[in-house]
């Protein structure tokens, strides 16, 4: 409840000239109590003298009887949902809410790996378009091996020779190097 | 960003009988605090914004918003002024965009809807609200929310401060002039 303090309260209201207004009647809260309570007029003859002398007094039972006439009304009128639909709705908000904050990094990471896609892509048709220049080289080089073609005969005759064991070596390493990174990693 | 589907909404929708662990306030207490609150906080949404239909939406997204900050709170008063307080930003909200309120605080014209126009007591009472409601939109809005909470709701000095972000010192100077300004403008007739 509004409760204006006893005794008169003022505040400057014109500091340069050192005049100062009221801003409170010391009966303004026994004023509000009556107008709230529903004792307003017929119960309060005192109030009502009182009212009649004073402005601030008078301004205030204007005031707060329109106001409280309409709160009723309005409170009347008021066609308000049940107390379980607001609590459902609410539940359904803070849940789709809930949802699509969780669902944000995901829709993040997923923009991302679409974009390493497209960058992928991208690099390959590179690579690609470059490989078309590295077949035109091929072709000198089969020119210039064709030129060389005594070199590249002994050079045959060795590997004829000592083939098989280097193949084995190849194969040997090729089989071994994950199978040694396997049990490093089983370890950790 | 992905929106949630309808289906999802479904599935929520059926996971919302046990939805306690949502909200701090389990859905007892909500129904008894919502009986309490609902009107006063309607009539207050309604006459600040000028609209009784946008007040049923700002009802409904005070509530949300009030579930949702899952604080706690000391007492029921605390809450109800906490609720208030969402209330008021909704529709400080509401008043940064066009200046529909204003229109329709301007027009008043909820207040004939309902009248019965062969009582003349209800006539009457029609048209003091119109008065007030052309009136209350002549003042500024912090001036009608001063107004409302003071004499409406009956809120106090601290109360009000801290519903509408002021000090606690300035409010009785704020609602004196305030009201000073109804005062006049109801004496009018709200013209």
């Amino acid at each position: 409840m509004i409760g204006p303090r006893r005794g008169a309260r003022t505040l400057p209201l014109d500091g340069a000239r050192g005049r100062q207004a009221s801003v409170e009647c010391s009966r303004e809260a026994d004023v509000f109590e009556a107008v709230a309570f529903g004792r307003w007029p017929e119960h309060c003859a005192d109030l009502v003298a009182h009212v009649s002398t004073c402005a601030m007094c008078a301004d205030l039972v204007i005031v707060s009887r329109a106001l409280q006439d309409d709160r009723e009304s309005l409170c009347r009128e008021a066609q308000l949902p049940a107390a379980g639909m607001v609590w459902w709705r609410a539940t359904i908000r803070a849940r789709a809410d809930a949802a699509r904050t969780a669902t944000q990094p995901i829709s993040v990471l997923q923009g991302i790996a679409g974009a390493c896609i497209v960058g992928g892509a991208a690099g390959l048709a590179t690579v690609a378009w470059q490989s078309i220049h590295w077949v035109d080289r091929l072709g000198d080089l089969a020119v210039r091996l064709a030129s060389r073609r005594a070199d590249i005969a002994s050079a045959s005759a060795f590997a004829a020779g000592h083939g098989l064991p280097i193949l084995l070596a190849i194969a040997a390493g090729l089989v071994l190097a994950p199978l040694a990174l396997y049990i490093t990693l089983a370890d950790d | 960003m992905r929106d949630v589907t309808l289906s999802e909404l479904e599935r929520l929708g059926t996971d919302a009988s046990d939805s306690e662990d949502t909200f701090q306030m389990d859905e007892d207490a909500f129904r008894l605090f919502y009986e309490r609150t609902a009107r006063p906080v309607w009539a207050y949404l309604s006459r600040m914004s000028g609209d009784p239909r946008l007040a049923d939406d700002l009802l409904q997204e005070a509530y949300y918003r009030f579930l949702r900050a899952n604080a706690a709170h000391e007492s029921d008063a605390h809450r109800r002024n906490y609720l208030f307080r969402i209330a008021t930003n909704l529709v400080r909200d509401l008043r940064r965009r066009p200046r529909v309120d204003e229109v329709r605080l301007a027009n008043g014209g909820e207040a004939t809807d309902h009248a019965d126009p062969q009582s003349a007591d209800v006539a009457n009472g029609a048209i003091r609200r119109v008065d007030l409601a052309r009136s209350m939109a002549r003042l500024k809005p912090r001036e009608r929310d001063l107004l409302w909470l003071a004499y409406a709701q009956g809120s106090s000095h601290k109360e009000i401060a801290g519903t509408l972000g002021l000090k606690t010192a300035s409010i009785k100077l704020l609602l004196f002039r305030a009201r000073r300004r109804l005062a006049g403008l109801l004496r009018e007739g709200g013209r």
